[in-house]
């Protein structure tokens, strides 16, 4: 299209742009109200997290101990640049590998780094997808992981 | 025997057939739907809102929110009514009645159907364009009184905005009185009964819809309440129901322009199949819809834009419409 000349014709051109551009406007909005909203109504609807996600640690439940794998070399505990991990065990039955019994985290102090995740000889450990963390006290941030895997089992 | 055949009976309830009864019946109708529609019209407008944004609005009180805008109102009725101390308190006391009056009286022309009309007076809709320039009075009274700079600044624009827009919307619906030679609603409409307005008169329905946008003060010509930079304009300083008879008068005067805008262009209760008072509903609530649709489509204009609009264009574009449909209808 060529620019009009005259400011007659300028004046013109502007009034048709712009009802062009007001009915594309309307249009794009329109393509709006009927798209699926994006909205999660949250405590009664949760996303999924991803799997990258990083919360707390927690421990995995193996299928074929029915238990997690911790036998508590306290590897984590001594790796953790943060020193927040706890982790106690015993021996339940002669023979055998230790078992961890107690593992404590202060969640208030640990940086996520992963560490323990990843040097873990038994490989029972991974981060959870718990985002839910508002905590009323400094104590309760102190996450007994042993007694989160019993609730969940 | 019969009592309907009885002589004097007719006698006895004449006074049903008066213009006194109508228009009180009319009124006590309109003032008890007038609330419930604007609270519809609220919940719409927030539902509308929300899914051009892609969230679903109000979903918490009743299925999908439906009751929200109820208990919105039993909220604002149970607040307190503070005015604060350095306002002129007359006018402030009375800027919110004043607001609602118009928006009562432009119902009452307005042809729902043939015979769904409180009174069809000569005057017709100029009674409805002159009542509504008394709700420009009450926002500047509003806006004076609350001794605030947002809200002087708010009138101060709502004045000049509504004067300016005034114009074009008189002369657009000059051009459908030329061609009906009547300013009686319900004539304007038997004259549609062939052909719609809105096809015989694209220019002026345009014009017109636009100028009512601006004359109810909605977005993108909100630049009275603006709340982004007025706070929110005339009403910051009302609270409770004052805060509420401002947007009363504000969602009634949007039906009352679309309604107008249906008699005027779309054909009123013209249509198929439906019953008359059907389709002029329908008209009306689409044409609002448009409304909620524009705003939430649109930015809000600057000052010297909306004056720019209002005298270079729209001024303009009537006239020259009001000129030719005057020399195609009466000279040619």
């Amino acid at each position: 299209m060529s620019t009009p000349h005259t400011p007659f014709a300028q004046y013109i051109a502007d009034i048709l742009q712009g009802l062009k551009s007001l009915v594309v406007g309307l249009w794009i909005t329109l393509k709006r109200l009927f798209t699926r909203i994006v909205t999660v109504q949250y405590p009664r609807q949760k996303l999924t997290m991803t799997p990258q996600f990083r919360g707390h640690i927690e421990a995995i439940l193996f299928d074929d101990t029915k238990s997690h794998h911790c036998v508590a070399c306290g590897l984590c505990a001594r790796l953790c640049p943060s020193h927040v991990i706890k982790v106690q065990g015993e021996k339940t039955k002669a023979g055998a590998f230790k078992q961890g019994q107690q593992y404590y985290i202060d969640f208030s102090k640990c940086s996520l780094c992963g560490l323990c995740v990843d040097y873990c000889p038994e490989q029972t450990l991974r981060f959870s997808a718990e985002y839910e963390l508002v905590f009323y006290d400094r104590w309760d941030t102190v996450i007994d992981i042993m007694g989160r895997l019993k609730e969940s089992r | 025997m019969n009592i309907f055949q009885l002589p004097y009976l007719k006698d006895i309830y004449a006074f049903l057939g008066s213009d006194i009864t109508s228009g009180l019946v009319g009124l006590l109708i309109i003032a008890a739907i007038m609330p419930l529609n604007v609270a519809f019209l609220v919940l719409v407008e927030r539902k509308v809102a929300g899914h051009i944004q892609l969230r679903p609005g109000p979903m918490e009180v009743g299925p999908h929110g439906i009751l929200q805008t109820l208990i919105d109102a039993v909220k604002l009725l149970g607040k307190e009514l503070v005015t604060p101390q350095a306002t002129d308190r007359a006018i402030f006391f009375f800027a919110p009645i004043i607001v609602v009056a118009p928006a009562f009286v432009g119902f009452v022309p307005l042809p729902f159907s043939p015979t769904m009309q409180i009174k069809d007076i000569n005057v017709g809709f100029l009674l409805i364009l002159a009542f509504s320039s008394i709700s420009v009075i009450s926002i500047l009274m509003a806006g004076w009184s609350s001794n605030n700079k947002y809200s002087l600044i708010g009138a101060v624009r709502s004045v000049a905005q509504n004067v300016a827009y005034e114009i074009p919307l008189l002369l657009s619906t000059m051009s459908v009185v030329i061609m009906t030679n009547t300013v009686k609603m319900g004539d304007i409409v038997q004259a549609q009964s062939s052909i719609w307005f809105i096809f015989l008169q694209p220019v002026a329905a345009l014009i017109f819809f636009v100028s009512t946008i601006a004359e109810t003060n909605r977005a993108p010509f909100d630049l009275v309440e603006a709340e982004s930079e007025l706070v929110s304009g005339f009403h910051t300083e009302y609270t409770g129901m004052r805060f509420s008879l401002f947007f009363l008068a504000e969602y009634t005067n949007m039906v009352i322009a679309s309604a107008m805008f249906t008699t005027l262009f779309l054909g009123g209760w013209y249509g198929p199949f439906l019953p008359g008072m059907v389709w002029f509903l329908i008209k009306t609530y689409f044409l609002i819809f448009v409304v909620m649709w524009a705003r939430w489509t649109y930015p809000r204009i600057r000052f010297d834009q909306l004056m720019n609009f209002a005298w270079k264009i729209m001024i303009p574009v009537a006239l020259v419409n009001l000129l030719l449909t005057a020399l195609v209808l009466k000279v040619v």
